[in-house]
């Protein structure tokens, strides 16, 4: 019992925005709201829904990555597509086989850890410097793209799955329970479920003692290792760490859209993930979580109206967003508002009196 | 020589310094919570909010005479992006096939009816030849009327623009639902599904590049829905809710390696884009070189990045072609023609993508396209009279438009086709459409006389060659009435008998790989 | 006569390969290498240059006078950025890297909705040269010349002018440049300036060799990049140069053999390894060398 309540404590750890009751009630009611939502969504709306969701864990990756750690890496999107192309190629082989897209999911989130590792090691046993980071992330997601696009000529087959280049690979079989299909609003439960349940774990995390750490590391490297932590290692872990959510992203898009192409690792897409985490406030996984899903809200919605003007809307946006609020809409919101509201009721009582 | 030191502000230092201030975590008091539940609530739960007034649009709509509600063509192309190019032309042959449609308007042609059968405009002369038999030989008794001065084998009318005798599609008007993929394909899935499933469009007209089709084509399945794709692209969609009105890579690549072989010479030189189009079509093209008598003597496979290209001109210098087939995509590869033309290379060119579809000869200036050889289908510059009457329609309707491509003319016969298809039909329903489609169609398209074959769902098209000269003026110096797209037949694919919903690769066709052992 | 075409062919080859590296990334020597702002908007700083070019050609205006306009325009837009969004950024290098996203958006996107899909292209001046099977480009020639020109000539700029020690005394401890009368703000908003304005003569010499369209700046990005930080930050001129001599040593031989693909391939490895040992780049590297000689010298 003494473990729950210390398991809850952390959970409601100073690292990120709320920790007040009232919070949680707040939290607890949107839960409950988007659990109920299905009664009145139509199918379409719940997996659309689903699919701003489904973009939730990589940018957790991310805001972890760099608002907790200081470490950006440019390239989340290729463990992305690494997790949607392994995905494919093992559900792909073992259709019919109910367990393939268990499997398949473990094979892609594997696989997205052991590259993830390698790198790592790559990147942060060299003690390259922080701002290098970004950019090696960014080459190895070009290469990547490179890679797959090149892929396009039927001897790159694995079993009897086709790559296919620019086209995509197709047909790729959605998630199974047993010999349930994982599709509409069954998927829209399993999406949530599992970004809720995310944010939470990525909540304990970073009020832990390792979440401490990582802090400590992002506030002075130098001195944390003199302190005695060994930072490489931390830094790899974490890197990892952010690699397979971003895996379980990959994962998520595959299952609902049954499709993925090299562009899904390109220049601007691996530019999403930034701008989704700059525009929510880095230091706050709950911002980032909101951000996320406000943004890809906003681009659908933009776009299915027939506006030319989207893309532009989206850049003035982010122009608008890091010169009036550069540590991030939500971040500076949950900040500075209730000190502005704090300060106008007090005038207000100062002139009553 | 060193002119900075290493503490200086510049690469050297570290960018990742904090900013002063972080987020408070303690003491969040109610107010902040009821702002992020506010926030969080109107953020996720906006699509439960945007969805209910959507349908409530929806419900309005539909509460109208349930009987004078429109036909709706749902339309997914690029207007914004990397291919924003084509896909604005695409739209506007769908917007003026739609306002002539409702203006009770329709190309000529109809079902049951074939390439060169009773409906299509066939080989007219003014007065033909007479011949009769004299011993051993044929004798010409009469030579006939004038002989052709352009070398076009058809004699066109120019009147296939006629009237529908109905008013929109039986009487509905038709209205395109359209909206703008930003070249972004996981947008591309959303707004297909958005279309089928809440706009519930009657037929959709859709994609561009062949990921763009390969990423809605499963939605398009998993909900049965009409779709027609009309662009040129490697081919092999077997797919019986599918309709492929573009021109396909047996359609073209052989009638211009034939022409280039017995003008310029039997070795040829490929350059591709490296991907699916690119490696496709070029595999057609040195599998089928030698049945034409032609060689290719070595390939280049260019990533869509790059956009250099002296060692891919240098390497092309060092092969010494004959002729050199280009087979270059995207904005970048298309930098490949002024870069050659002024690095002097002379070889004649081979293509099936360029000129017709990105107007190059337009945008690049004289000579860069020069000697460029295309088996198009259509492009802006077809002589013949109905299409010279269609150019007129459409400069009317869109003043500033700078070229009509083969995509969009494909787009705008299509649409006619959906119409007069449903017309027969007597309904928009989507099962008896797609039963209707496959009636054998032919329908008189600026092009010329395209039929839509029943059991591979593709078309039958006019292919021209298209010469451009060092001024870049375009002629048309061969003509290939219809050719069928007799691949998908040979490999078996009947989807009136046997509905599937798959693509086919050349890897999948035995007699694929026999030719490329010749070659 | 045939290999010694061949060998001058491969020479020409290196030379537009590192000279296209060099170009891609001379705006942003100055404003990533020296000012340490993150541009994205670079492609778009060029594709304004090679609009600009394009629509002076067509107006009659002579190519070598449109280039120039091109750096005047873009120099000029440079400097109300810098004015108006960029310097609140000095310092904040991932805020500076996500504003210059957002404006980089906003460039490309709206030039497709003003002037369209295309704008018309610039034919490339001058003809070729021929040498056996090989021929080349003059205008080519002339760019390679004007690519290492414009290096020295931004070299002596900050080695050997006022203005450029006072950047350089503005970039090495901004407190005590002003505190010896040095006005920053003004180096500040002239160096941008000037990076700005390079990129769009950048933009401006490579217009006639590509299509002039909204989104052509995405194909100088990632090399501009790459190029600038195996550079370093020691020396930014220099290192550039060197760099580009670097890569485009790896990728001619290999890309001329196997063809583009693996080409680009291997210098994105390259790349990759380079930083990797190389954390501060060639240039460090260089000066490391330097220095010891004069040690001992």
């Amino acid at each position: 019992m003494a473990a729950l309540q210390h398991l809850v404590n952390l959970i409601a750890g100073p690292e990120d925005i709320g920790r007040s009751r009232w919070f949680w009630a707040a939290f607890a009611a949107v839960c409950a709201l988007l659990f109920v939502n299905p009664l009145w969504l139509t199918e379409f709306e719940a997996t659309n829904g689903a699919y701003y969701l489904l973009n939730v864990p990589i940018a957790l990756g991310l805001g972890l990555l760099w608002g907790y750690c200081g470490i950006l890496s440019f390239g989340q999107v290729a463990y992305f597509g690494i997790a949607g192309y392994i995905y494919g190629i093992v559900a792909g082989n073992m259709v019919g086989d109910a367990t393939g897209p268990i499997i398949g999911s473990l094979c892609g989130l594997a696989v997205c850890g052991l590259v993830a590792t390698i790198f790592g090691y790559f990147v942060f046993y060299g003690r390259v410097q922080n701002w290098i980071v970004p950019i090696l992330t960014l080459v190895l997601t070009l290469l990547l793209e490179t890679f797959l696009g090149q892929t396009a000529g039927y001897q790159w087959r694995v079993g009897s799955v086709q790559l296919g280049g620019y086209n995509g690979m197709t047909g790729i079989p959605a998630f199974q329970l047993g010999s349930y299909v994982v599709m509409g609003y069954g998927f829209y439960y399993y999406v949530l479920i599992v970004v809720i349940a995310t944010y939470l774990g990525l909540r304990l995390l970073v009020n832990s003692r390792h979440g401490k750490v990582m802090l400590a590391i992002r506030e002075d490297a130098i001195r944390t290792e003199l302190l005695g932590y060994d930072i490489r290692a931390r830094q790899l872990v974490v890197f990892v760490l952010a690699a397979v959510l971003a895996g379980i992203s990959g994962l998520f898009y595959v299952q609902w859209g049954n499709y993925i192409t090299p562009s899904q690792v390109g220049l601007v897409q691996a530019s999403l993930p930034v701008v989704w985490v700059a525009v929510g406030g880095r230091e706050s996984l709950l911002a980032v979580l909101l951000s996320t899903c406000a943004l890809n809200w906003l681009n659908y919605t933009l776009s299915s109206e027939g506006y030319q003007y989207a893309l532009i809307i989206i850049g003035a946006l982010l122009v608008a967003v890091m010169l009036f609020f550069p540590s991030g809409i939500v971040v500076t919101l949950a900040r500075d508002l209730p000190r502005h509201l704090r300060t106008l009721r007090g005038q207000r009582k100062g002139e009553v009196q | 020589m060193s002119d900075q030191s290493k503490s200086s502000q510049a690469l050297g230092s570290d960018p990742l310094s904090k900013s002063a201030d972080a987020p408070s975590g303690a003491g969040t008091d109610r107010r902040n919570a009821l702002k992020l539940m506010g926030a969080a609530g109107a953020g996720l739960a906006a699509p439960g909010l945007g969805a209910t007034y959507l349908r409530g649009f929806e419900y309005t709509r539909s509460v109208q005479a349930q009987g004078s509600s429109p036909v709706k063509i749902g339309f997914i192309e690029d207007e914004s992006g990397n291919l924003s190019v084509y896909g604005i032309q695409k739209l506007h042959a769908a917007q003026l096939a739609v306002k002539e449609i409702n203006e009770g308007k329709t190309l000529k042609g109809g079902p049951d009816i074939g390439a060169g059968g009773l409906g299509a405009i066939g080989n007219v002369a003014k007065k033909p030849p007479t011949i009769s038999k004299e011993g051993v030989g044929l004798d010409v008794v009469n030579d006939g009327g004038e002989k052709s001065t352009t070398e076009v084998v058809f004699d066109e009318d120019g009147d296939v623009f006629v009237d529908s005798g109905d008013k929109g599609i039986l009487g509905r008007e038709v209205s395109l639902v359209s909206v703008d993929g930003q070249s972004n394909n996981a947008l591309w899935q959303q707004l297909a599904r958005r279309l089928i499933q809440q706009d519930k469009v009657d037929v959709l007209v859709a994609g561009f590049a062949s990921a763009e089709r390969e990423a809605i084509r499963p939605i398009v399945d998993q909900f049965k829905q009409l779709y027609f794709y009309t662009n040129q692209y490697e081919g092999g969609v077997a797919d019986a809710n599918t309709f492929c009105t573009g021109p396909v890579c047996e359609q073209q690549v052989i009638p211009v390696v034939q022409y280039m072989v017995e003008k310029f010479g039997p070795r040829g030189y490929t350059l591709a884009a490296d991907y699916n189009f690119g490696q496709l079509t070029a595999a057609w093209t040195k599998a089928f070189a030698p049945l034409v008598g032609g060689q290719i003597i070595g390939e280049e496979f260019i990533p869509l990045s790059v956009s250099e290209f002296s060692q891919v001109i240098a390497r092309v210098q060092q092969a010494k072609p004959d002729w050199v087939m280009t087979l270059l995509v995207g904005q970048n590869q298309q930098n490949y023609y002024p870069q050659a033309a002024a690095a002097g290379l002379k070889f004649p060119m081979a293509s099936t993508v360029n000129m017709a579809q990105g107007y190059e000869h337009k945008r690049f200036k004289p000579p860069s396209l020069a000697n460029m050889h295309n088996a198009i289908q259509y492009q802006l510059e077809v002589p013949s009279a109905r299409n010279r009457a269609f150019v007129k329609r459409w400069m009317t309707m869109f003043p500033e438009d700078q070229y009509i491509g083969e995509m969009a003319q494909n787009t705008y016969f299509t649409i006619h086709l959906y119409a007069k298809a449903a017309r027969i039909a007597g309904t928009t329903d989507q099962e008896k459409m797609k039963k209707a489609l496959e009636l054998g169609w032919s329908i008189e398209a600026p092009e010329g006389s395209v039929f839509l074959e029943p059991g591979t769902h593709h078309c039958a098209h006019y292919i021209r060659l298209a010469v451009c000269d060092e001024n870049h003026d375009v002629k048309f110096v061969r003509d290939w009435p219809s050719i069928q797209a007799w691949w998908l037949q040979r490999l078996g694919v009947n989807l009136v008998r046997h509905p599937e919903y798959k693509q086919y690769t050349p890897d999948e066709d035995p007699y694929f790989k026999m030719f490329l052992k010749k070659a | 006569m045939d290999s010694f075409a061949t060998g001058v062919s491969i020479i020409y080859q290196f030379a537009t390969n590192g000279a296209f590296l060099l170009l891609s990334a001379l705006g942003l020597i100055v404003i990533l290498g020296m000012m340490n702002i993150i541009n994205l908007a670079h492609g778009e700083l060029m594709m304004m240059g090679a609009y600009t070019a394009s629509i002076a050609w067509h107006r009659g205006v002579p190519f070598w006078l449109c280039a120039i306009l091109a750096f005047l325009v873009v120099g000029l837009f440079g400097a109300a950025l810098e004015r108006t969004i960029v310097r609140r950024f000095y310092g904040r290098e991932l805020g500076a890297l996500v504003v210059t996203w957002g404006i980089s958006l906003i460039l490309s996107q709206g030039a497709l909705m003003v002037f369209g899909p295309f704008l018309p292209a610039i034919p490339i001046p001058g003809g070729s040269v021929g040498l056996g099977q090989y021929s080349f480009s003059v205008y080519w020639l002339t760019v390679i010349a004007l690519s290492f020109g414009l290096i020295a000539a931004l070299w002596s700029l900050y080695n050997r002018t006022t203005f450029g020690l006072q950047a350089r005394a503005a970039m090495q401890n901004a407190a005590m440049a002003r505190a010896l009368g040095v006005n920053t703000e003004r180096i500040y908003m002239l160096t941008f300036s000037l990076g700005a304005g390079l990129a769009g003569f950048s933009g401006a010499l490579f217009a006639p060799t590509v299509s002039i369209a909204p989104f052509m700046g995405q194909q100088f990005v990632a090399p501009a990049f790459i190029t600038v930080v195996v550079g370093g930050a020691t020396n930014v001129i220099t290192g550039a140069l060197g760099s580009s001599v670097l890569l485009s040593l790896v990728k001619t031989p290999i890309g001329f053999v196997f063809g583009a693909f693996v080409g680009t391939v291997a210098l994105l490895l390259a790349a990759l390894i380079i930083i990797r040992l190389m954390p501060d780049g060639i240039s460090a590297v260089i000066q490391r060398q330097v220095d010891r000689r004069n040690r001992f010298a």
